[in-house]
């Protein structure tokens, strides 16, 4: 089982979370919240955003038809979207059939219980008008999410 | 249920089935939606004292006929989101207000938890024992009341450590502070977060002075009750950042004179 990188973009298109495995062998190596990653953030949207219209379309009328996983010759892109309109997206290796339950965690035990059960943070990151095109550069930065997550796909990385 | 299975059943089950119709006929409500809106009284409170404070800053009244119409038009109108501010940029208000807004805002927090507080024992009183006489009990019974019933109540838990001089003052100690349990700033623990925290331990001060209001210690400056943000001791054992922290209740009772 191997890891590549982790992404959580919110409704305006921003990406405000991104952590990047480089080394197999060291779950704490690599990047995280880096700016360096601003623009595979926006090509990794925009092809999760082209693919998930696509799929919808091709699905019957009035039938739900989300996107869960986009495989490449190299790697396994797994997707949860939620209601609210965040994004969770894993790259792995191919192995990985389905991360979905994963993403879920993230998502119900980490995001939520650090984020948005936290006075201190805010739950929209974009904070001013013109940060809600996809210009926002605001991450989650919070103590307790960085940890729970290390803590979470640390073990998965290899 | 038939009539024809009643007798089959056991005792045991009977007693089952009836405890099962108990816990249906209490009253329910969803713990995450009361834990938010306990904490949702923070930023109010710093919103009411925002308003309070723009308010009396004087704003002249045109008596014109122009200011009237646009007067009642701000009346009939209503637009919620009008002057929204998100929680936690009231609460970085907070952090940057000088002392004496923020003393104002924990004293209205305070008596907040006052009022929660006094309503809170008759309830438990009557709910749990009605019959129980807190004439004859002594001022360590009455707290320890504090620290099982209405903690319980307000956060799911006990007081984990109570200690007193038997002179009327009480320390309690509570390991995991349930309100703040998941606040965190940054990546490393500061000073901002601290005074972030502090306002967030006024009600349930003015919980425990209600609570003691109700039970007897009702003149004024009788009790104090003030609270603070220990380090976890565990924690600091085992070297991990804490993600609970640890709160110091100090009670101080003075006795009747």
């Amino acid at each position: 089982m191997a890891l590549y990188s982790f992404w959580i973009f919110d409704r305006h298109c921003n990406c405000i979370f991104d952590r990047e495995w480089t080394l197999k062998t060291n779950p704490s190596s690599g990047t995280t919240n880096s700016k360096l990653n601003e623009d595979t953030a926006k090509l990794l949207y925009g092809m999760v955003f082209s693919l998930r219209s696509i799929s919808q379309k091709l699905g019957s009328k009035g039938s739900f038809n989300e996107i869960r996983t986009i495989a490449t010759g190299k790697y396994r892109a797994h997707i949860l979207c939620t209601a609210s309109g965040l994004w969770f997206i894993l790259l792995s290796d191919l192995g990985q059939e389905d991360l979905s339950q994963v993403l879920r965690y993230l998502y119900s035990e980490i995001y939520v219980k650090t984020v948005v059960y936290n006075w201190l943070s805010p739950v929209d990151f974009a904070d001013s008008p013109n940060e809600r095109r996809g210009q926002g550069f605001r991450k989650i930065r919070n103590r307790q999410f960085l940890l729970a997550v290390e803590k979470f796909l640390g073990p998965m990385v290899n | 249920m038939d009539a024809s299975q009643r007798p089959e059943m056991t005792e045991h089950q009977k007693q089952q089935l009836q405890f099962q119709l108990f816990q249906d006929s209490l009253p329910k409500v969803n713990e995450i939606v009361y834990r938010m809106l306990l904490n949702e009284a923070i930023p109010m409170a710093v919103n009411v004292q925002d308003r309070l404070s723009e308010e009396s800053g004087g704003h002249e009244d045109n008596e014109t006929e122009q200011g009237l119409e646009q007067d009642l038009d701000a009346k009939l109108t209503f637009d919620p989101l009008k002057d929204h501010v998100p929680s936690h940029k009231l609460l970085q208000k907070y952090l940057t207000a000088d002392e004496e807004y923020q003393n104002k805002v924990d004293e209205r927090l305070n008596n907040i938890g006052f009022l929660l507080g006094q309503k809170l024992s008759q309830l438990l009183i009557f709910s749990n024992n009605p019959s129980l006489n807190f004439r004859d009990m002594d001022l360590l019974a009455v707290m320890k009341f504090v620290c099982r019933d209405v903690w319980r109540q307000l956060f799911g838990k006990q007081i984990d450590n109570l200690k007193t001089n038997h002179r009327g003052t009480f320390y309690l100690l509570d390991n995991n502070y349930k309100p703040v349990e998941s606040f965190a700033l940054d990546e490393d623990m500061s000073q901002e977060e601290q005074t972030l925290i502090e306002p967030y331990l006024e009600i349930p001060c003015g919980v425990i002075r209600g609570v003691l209001d109700s039970l007897g210690f009702q003149e004024k400056g009788q009790v104090i009750c003030t609270a603070s943000i220990t380090s976890d001791r565990e924690s600091q054992k085992t070297g991990s950042s804490a993600s609970s922290r640890a709160v110091l209740f100090n009670v101080q009772i003075n006795p009747d004179r």
